[in-house]
């Protein structure tokens, strides 16, 4: 198929119930460029349609979502889910050949990303989910009994908004489908930088569902349109928000003080790279591994690595250790080349580069490895330096510690900011360090390879991402009590 | 003062020409200039041979290391030991957290020429006089010892302005009052009269200028130098619109509002002729030539594309002939056009970008 100048070649963004498409007027957001090129067509509402896409929404959320066992619905999305692991499916095939025009990434990472990220929703990991949230999952469905006596029920928003950000493919997957599994009425704002992938997950929730599928809307607006935010923001009563500390701080402030605001800023995350790990048959995995965890996604993930602390005293230095990593990233280049950056991302990468280069001249033993084409960079740092952010793109930091254990106390100062760790150490250490960095901020802790890609059930920045959207009723013991005193066989 | 001063100073007044011969005259002494920096300045040395280039290997101009501007802040660039500098220009550190870049001059002699010939040639050539009568809208080089623009600005003045040429900003900022007098009296002369300072200057004039209801009609062949642009000194204005309000508030017709492209960074200007058009085509005398590049590889761009600008200054003599900015640009016949900074990436996804990290540092 080609793309081009031919107006008839442009693709619908975002899904939304109760009004007719013809009404809605659309903005075209250009991608790629030349023959590749994609236009994408987003939704723009006016005051009335926003009113009348939330009014449909939360009835249908009333009227069926909410009326639906919980099973019903993970069976639902599991549908879905395994539509879109078939590559013949046609809508995993739109997804293979559109997802990596849109964000620039390498095709084949795109599809490896897809299908790893998708697993984690098929049914069983979805039950993962709430299991990991609710000690009696049932407690959506019907009041359960309560251990210190009397009946709980949880219940979603009847109208959650979420904001998504980032060009990260499929990441609004993770917030649309918590809500659904709370039976909230759903509407998400597509980001600008990924315009397609959750609307077109919603339509194909309506198809196989329709009644469902009038559940839950995706819209867009530009972001930082106050008019149009305040707009949604009046009709949700939970609002979930992801980008940087400036977007967010401008959405709380317009969010109405009844309405509860869950916020997740950009993170940051690094690896730990133990002297076990260092010996001469494991080091070679080990870069391996470092190198998916930085090439994925370009390090644009909150859960990408942009700083290594590598152990001293292994049969290996870090700064061999650097040099295994170059090698492993020059791969990572020829089997996924990195997307094609901005002139400015590009300014940013030299940039670093050159600084980085810098600080070798005065002879303090500094190493630069880095692709003369600028694909990716490696600075290894003999100095006692801390945590700090890279140009992103696959530039990272390899700093030399002598005990990973001087890791936490590097990275505490950046509390508010951290995430993934990334760890490759032996079972004694893992746990020596859990506890220091967990005290220091970091929320998750996982292996070195694996940092792009959270478990099914993980608690994105530490938090319950399905308890924080519910609200518990409880029948108190002395309700209960009174109620048996007034049943028409009471003595 | 060693042999390759001499060489650089008997180049800046020669005729070159143009074509395969001039082409030739500049790749030999950038040739030899690039020797001499990578022989006695040892952090350019070891940057040159970090990137495998040395004398023995470089044979074109191009091929010759261009420095980040960046370095600046973290090296000291200069050929002779910083005790022996004549004058340490710095940088305004508006970028990396107000960390200043120093720029060393052993002698401000090749400086001078490099300006003084240039500054006639673009500025005063059309003016038909040696001197004319200048306003500066700058602090003096006595209040602004390490600024290269104020040694310019003075350069300016003293060889180029008639007697009566005065700076009009002191310690209490704008003598506006004083100004208005002597635009006045510039108007009522029918002599030209020369305005020159920082772009941010002019626009707080104007403000001021609005707010008490004045403007001037200077005299026939009067002419406005700005540059440097607003450095979050002052509103910014797209060029277009600055240009526009200089000619209406001053009566200087916008080709004769003549834009400066330098760097503290380097020790030749760039000039445009007029800002009829913005972007206006900038150029530079014949020691100077400029590359655009791909950031990334250092390489040269497709002609036409844009890219990163390299400044290859053969005046910069004791310090590094080749800079790499962090301006846009794209080549064209007979100079460049400047399109803006190439800076202020965001990250495009949810990662945590430089900015941010460094405002939650601060808390």
């Amino acid at each position: 198929m080609a793309f081009g100048d031919d107006p008839s070649v442009i693709e619908l963004a975002g899904h939304l119930p109760g009004l007719p498409p013809d009404t809605v007027e659309r903005r075209v957001l250009t991608f790629g460029s030349g023959a590749a090129a994609l236009r994408v067509a987003v939704p723009v509402l006016d005051a009335e349609q926003v009113e009348r896409v939330a009014a449909t929404v939360r009835a249908a959320a009333r009227g069926y979502l909410k009326t639906l066992p919980t099973a019903h619905i993970v069976a639902v999305i599991d549908a879905a889910i395994q539509r879109l692991l078939d590559r013949e499916d046609p809508w995993r095939r739109k997804a293979e050949r559109l997802l990596p025009v849109v964000t620039g990434y390498d095709p084949e990472m795109v599809r490896l990303g897809l299908t790893g990220y998708l697993k984690t929703f098929r049914a069983h990991e979805l039950r993962r989910f709430l299991a990991e949230d609710f000690a009696n999952p049932l407690v959506l469905d019907e009041f359960q009994p309560a251990p210190k006596g009397g009946f709980t029920r949880a219940f979603g928003p009847d109208l959650l908004l979420h904001v998504w950000a980032g060009n990260v493919p499929g990441l609004p997957l993770w917030s649309l489908i918590s809500g659904l599994l709370v039976k909230s009425g759903t509407v998400g704002k597509l980001p600008s930088a990924e315009p397609l992938f959750a609307g077109w997950f919603a339509q194909l929730l309506a198809e196989i569902d329709p009644r469902l599928g009038e559940c839950l809307a995706v819209v867009w607006w530009k972001g930082g349109d106050a008019a149009a935010e305040r707009a949604w923001l009046a009709q949700a009563d939970t609002v979930v928000a992801y980008g940087g500390n400036a977007a967010l701080a401008a959405i709380r402030d317009r969010v109405p003080v009844t309405t509860r605001f869950l916020p997740y800023g950009h993170k940051i995350s690094f690896a730990l790279v133990s002297r076990a790990a260092l010996d001469p048959r494991r080091s070679g995995e080990t870069a391996r591994l470092a190198a998916h965890d930085i090439a994925r996604y370009d390090q644009q993930g909150c859960y990408s690595p942009q700083t290594l602390f590598v152990e001293r005293g292994g049969r290996l230095s870090p700064q061999d250790f650097a040099a295994m990593l170059a090698h492993e990233l020059a791969v990572q280049a020829r089997k996924h080349p990195r997307r094609v950056l901005s002139m400015a991302e590009a300014g940013e990468v030299a940039g670093w580069r050159d600084g980085q280069a810098m600080r070798g001249l005065d002879g303090s033993g500094h190493l630069l490895l880095s692709d003369p084409a600028g694909g990716w960079c490696v600075s290894c740092i003999d100095a006692p330096d801390g945590l700090a952010p890279t140009a992103l793109n696959r530039t990272i930091s390899v700093v030399a510690v002598d005990d990973l254990a001087e890791v936490a106390g590097r990275v505490a100062p950046h509390r508010a900011v951290l995430q993934t760790a990334g760890i490759a150490a032996p079972p004694e250490e893992l746990f020596r360090l859990a506890g220091p960095l967990g005290a220091a901020g970091v929320t998750r802790l996982c292996a070195l390879g694996s940092m792009t890609a959270p478990e099914a059930g993980w608690h994105h920045d530490g938090r319950f991402n399905l308890l924080d959207l519910v609200t518990v009723t409880e029948i108190e013991r002395s309700a209960e009590a009174l109620a048996e005193g007034l049943a028409r066989y009471a003595d | 003062m060693s042999a390759i001063y001499d060489r650089v100073l008997a180049f800046m007044e020669a005729d070159i020409g143009t074509g395969a011969a001039a082409d030739e005259a500049f790749n030999a002494l950038a040739l030899a200039v690039f020797a001499h920096q990578f022989e006695h300045n040892q952090p350019y040395r070891r940057f040159a041979m970090q990137r495998g280039r040395t004398p023995r290997g470089v044979k074109s101009w191009r091929n010759i290391p261009a420095v980040p501007i960046n370095a600046f802040k973290d090296l000291t660039l200069s050929c002779r030991p910083a005790e022996e500098s004549a004058r340490i220009f710095m940088t305004s550190g508006t970028t990396k957290g107000g960390i200043r870049g120093q720029i060393h001059h052993t002698t401000l002699a090749v400086y001078d020429r490099s300006m003084l010939l240039n500054f006639r040639r673009r500025f005063m050539a059309e003016a038909g006089a040696e001197r004319m009568a200048m306003g500066i809208l700058f602090p003096t080089e006595t209040a602004m010892p390490n600024s290269s623009l104020a040694h310019y600005l003075e350069l300016a003045r003293a060889e180029c302005g008639t007697p009566d040429s005065r700076h009009w900003i002191g310690e209490a900022g704008i003598d506006i009052a004083g100004l208005y007098d002597r635009l006045d009296a510039a108007e009522r002369s029918g002599q030209p009269f020369a305005l020159l300072g920082a772009s941010y200057g002019f626009v707080h004039l104007m403000d001021a200028m609005a707010r008490d209801g004045r403007r001037f009609a200077l005299p026939e062949g009067s002419r406005i130098l700005d540059t440097g642009g607003f450095k979050g000194q002052s509103r910014e204005l797209e060029p277009d619109e600055f240009y526009g309000q200089l000619a209406a508030f001053f009566g200087v017709p916008r080709e004769r509002c003549i834009n400066m492209y330098g760097m503290t960074e380097l020790s030749t200007q760039f000039y445009d002729d007029g800002n009829a058009v913005c972007p206006s085509l900038k150029s530079g005398p014949h020691w100077i030539r400029s590359r655009v590049v791909d950031p990334l590889s250092g390489r040269d761009v497709q002609a036409g594309s844009m890219g990163v600008l390299v400044h290859h200054d053969l005046a910069h003599v004791n310090s590094v002939a080749a800079i790499l900015t962090e301006d846009a640009g794209i080549l064209e016949e007979g100079g460049f056009r400047l399109l803006g900074r190439v800076a202020g990436a965001q990250a495009k996804g949810c990662s945590l970008a430089v900015e941010d990290f460094l405002a939650a540092a601060r808390g």
